[in-house]
């Protein structure tokens, strides 16, 4: 089960002199793919690479972040938008931008970074390029939750809450079912679809026992959209994300030696089982938190990571630069959705599946293996 | 099972089977979402007639029935062949997009004009045919072939993409709403003759293929090389094969609407019975696939009386305990 050293097979694996995680070697020569600070016996690699990426990864959200606030239904000029933004000009482009526009590119910024995040921790996590929340069940159990709160109940009882507790218990039972996620990763992706498969069909029987109301209601929930996403549960992401991006930032030390096999890990002195925990935890909670605003948005999670991993060094898990590609992507396709039929509004859900599926096809049928992380 | 040789071991698998069937049957013309008990159609059944129980017995819940045997049958063999010639156990026409692929098909038509009549199964066919190539392609890539994951998850996406498209269609397009919205979730309730006739020239084509294929697929089961020594063709026999699934999950949509996990349920409980030679389980998957279906509808129908489940919700809780435990095999069975 020994996996291969680099991060993505062969394309940027460049073999530079430096310490693997927790290696020691070479203390006195920086590597030639990274910084190296040092100050009084501490001392930091900044990786070039991702460093690198980091920087164009902030640079495209600025554009989008621009770009998402001046197209729409009554399109402004991008300057008018940065003066409205900062309080000042036309009133209405004020309100425009701030109160209608704002809004909804911040749920699409957070609930996109949260999805990849998640998915960026669960294919460290299960070793496996493909697994996600939206494949291994978290996003249905999600769903299901937050669609009985609001079929089931009279008041819509604080979906977001249900939808963390339907995340949790999707992948409990998943988690159990597959006796955990460590060796078998396969298993875990595999039972995590069955599971998700009986959520979906709740989700579906829910709304076909409901009135048309309800079911109308509950629809953004079933395709992933950002047209109803209420402020309480957009805070609550923001809140979340502020809380796991910076817990997996801190242990990604630790999830790069889960690439290697188990072993190796426990010899560098991580603690596997306890880091896998965590780790599923952190990636339980930004997915549901972010299904709780938008949906079942899938696909981000898979092509959020995947560009991440691109523009970053293969030395450690990406987990800054996939929450900030997943945020871009998920506001791209959010802009798609709003202005390709324009009167209709195409929900990013399906503007999502559409483009990614495809690209997951991809990578599934290319020669190399998805396993090889 | 020493003691019991091959052939008494089928001979057993029959018999339970019928059983089997016949005990489904018997449940689903007695039980249902109506007032009409067991007890009553029981009396009706022994002379004493009742023209309401009458009604719904021979009127609603027997052309029902029959829906469910044909696509009960068609899907467990549709299963069972899409198992054998990818060689993965995991395989099934609806998590492998197949299913999607022909409700697409159908959606779309209805896009273009077409209206619910005749033409539409073979619209239907001819979605699940492409849906089948897909998969068959891909299971012959080298490294997706040997990893079942890998060609489940490439179903997953596939599905993924088509239920995209389909919703997009229902988005765009409020007339077709209506129509559609029948295609998407697996039902038996409200089919009845007309409909089976309307599937018949696919049903008999695809029954004819799969009773020419069961001596090529079973020595094909025993690798390429053997299968071409004993005399028969792998490509032919393959493509022939894909055939026969595209038409019988097509007949299936058809009827019945997209059903989850069920044509990896039926094969799986017929290996379990008779062992792995696919000539042994091709017929009992025709008798257990109606079974497991009718048993399906039965629940269906009387979980939430006075109204009904969609078959698609029961079969998914049925089927993904069926996976789990497929998954959870020592290591995972190669075919």
């Amino acid at each position: 089960m020994m996996q291969r050293l680099g991060a993505r097979a062969g394309a940027n694996r460049r073999q530079g002199p430096g310490p693997g995680p927790g290696g020691t070697s070479r203390s006195d020569l920086s590597p030639r793919d990274a910084w190296l600070l040092r100050w009084r016996g501490h001392s930091l690699l900044l990786p070039r690479r991702s460093l690198l990426g980091l920087a164009w990864l902030l640079l495209g959200l600025m554009m989008v972040f621009i770009a998402s606030l001046s197209i729409g239904s009554m399109p402004l000029a991008p300057q008018r938008v940065i003066a409205a933004l900062f309080g000042s000009g036309d009133p209405l482009d004020i309100y425009l931008v701030r109160e209608l526009r704002l809004g909804r590119l911040g749920a699409a910024l957070a609930s996109g970074a949260g999805f990849a995040l998640s998915g960026c921790l669960l294919q460290t996590l299960t070793r496996n390029r493909l697994a996600m929340p939206d494949i291994i069940g978290i996003n249905n159990g999600a769903t299901a939750f937050a669609v009985a709160s609001i079929v089931a109940l009279p008041m819509s009882f604080a979906p977001p809450m249900l939808a963390l507790v339907g995340a949790v218990t999707a992948t409990a039972l998943t988690f159990a079912l597959a006796g955990g996620v460590g060796v078998r990763g396969y298993r875990f992706i595999i039972v995590g679809v069955g599971i998700g498969a009986v959520f979906g069909a709740l989700t579906n029987l829910m709304l076909a026992r409901t009135s048309i109301d309800a079911a109308n209601a509950a629809f953004p929930w079933t395709v992933g959209s950002l047209n109803g996403s209420g402020a309480g549960a957009q805070t609550m992401l923001w809140i979340g994300l502020a809380v796991c991006l910076p817990l997996a930032m801190a242990s990604t030390r630790g999830l790069s030696s889960l690439r290697f096999a188990e072993p190796v890990a426990l010899g560098w002195g991580v603690r596997v089982a306890r880091l896998r925990l965590f780790a599923l935890a952190l990636a339980v909670i930004c997915a549901a938190l972010a299904v709780a605003v938008a949906g079942p948005v899938g696909m981000i999670a898979l092509i959020g990571p995947e560009l991440a991993r691109r523009l970053s060094s293969h030395r450690s898990v990406p987990v800054l630069n996939a929450a900030l590609a997943g945020a871009i992507l998920m506001a791209l396709a959010d802009l798609l959705g709003r202005t390709l039929l324009a009167p209709v509004e195409v929900p990013v859900g399906i503007v999502t599946a559409l483009v990614g599926g495809p690209y997951l096809i991809w990578i599934l049928l290319r020669g190399d293996s998805p396993r090889a992380l | 099972m020493s003691a019991a040789t091959g052939s008494v071991r089928f001979t057993r698998g029959l018999g339970f089977s019928l059983l089997a069937l016949g005990v489904a049957l018997c449940a689903s013309l007695a039980l249902g979402a109506g007032d009409v008990t067991p007890l009553q159609v029981l009396r009706w059944a022994l002379g004493d007639d009742d023209g309401n129980v009458g009604f719904v017995v021979t009127e609603l819940r027997l052309p029902r029935s029959c829906v469910g045997i044909v696509v009960g049958a068609a899907l467990g063999v549709a299963g069972n062949l899409l198992q054998t010639v990818t060689r993965n156990p995991l395989a099934e026409p609806d998590l492998l997009g197949v299913s999607a692929a022909s409700t697409t098909a159908v959606v779309i038509a209805i896009l273009l004009g077409a209206s619910v009549t005749t033409l539409q199964v073979w619209v239907a066919v001819l979605g699940a045919m492409c849906g089948c190539a897909l998969v068959l392609a891909a299971a012959r890539l080298r490294g997706v072939g040997d990893d079942p994951i890998r060609l489940i998850l490439a179903g997953a996406a596939l599905k993924g993409v088509l239920t995209a498209l389909v919703s997009l269609v229902l988005l765009v397009d409020q007339r077709s709403a209506d129509e559609i919205r029948f295609w998407t979730i697996g039902a038996l309730a409200g089919r009845g003759y007309g409909e089976l006739l309307g599937v018949a020239a696919p049903l008999l084509l695809g029954v004819l293929l799969v009773a020419y294929l069961s001596r090529p697929l079973a020595a094909l089961a025993l690798g390429e090389r053997v299968a071409s020594g004993l005399g028969h063709r792998p490509r032919l026999t393959r493509w022939l094969t894909l055939l026969a699934v595209a038409l019988l999950s097509g007949v299936a949509v058809a009827l019945a609407g997209p059903i989850a996990f069920f044509g990896l349920v039926v094969p799986v409980l017929a290996r379990a019975l008779v062992g792995p030679d696919i000539r042994r389980t091709l017929p009992l998957c025709v008798l257990l696939g109606p079974a497991v279906l009718l048993a399906a509808d039965v629940v269906a129908r009387l979980l939430v009386r006075p109204s009904e489940l969609p078959l698609g919700v029961v079969t998914a809780v049925i089927g993904a305990p069926v996976l789990v435990a497929v998954v959870r095999a020592h290591r995972l069975p190669r075919l």
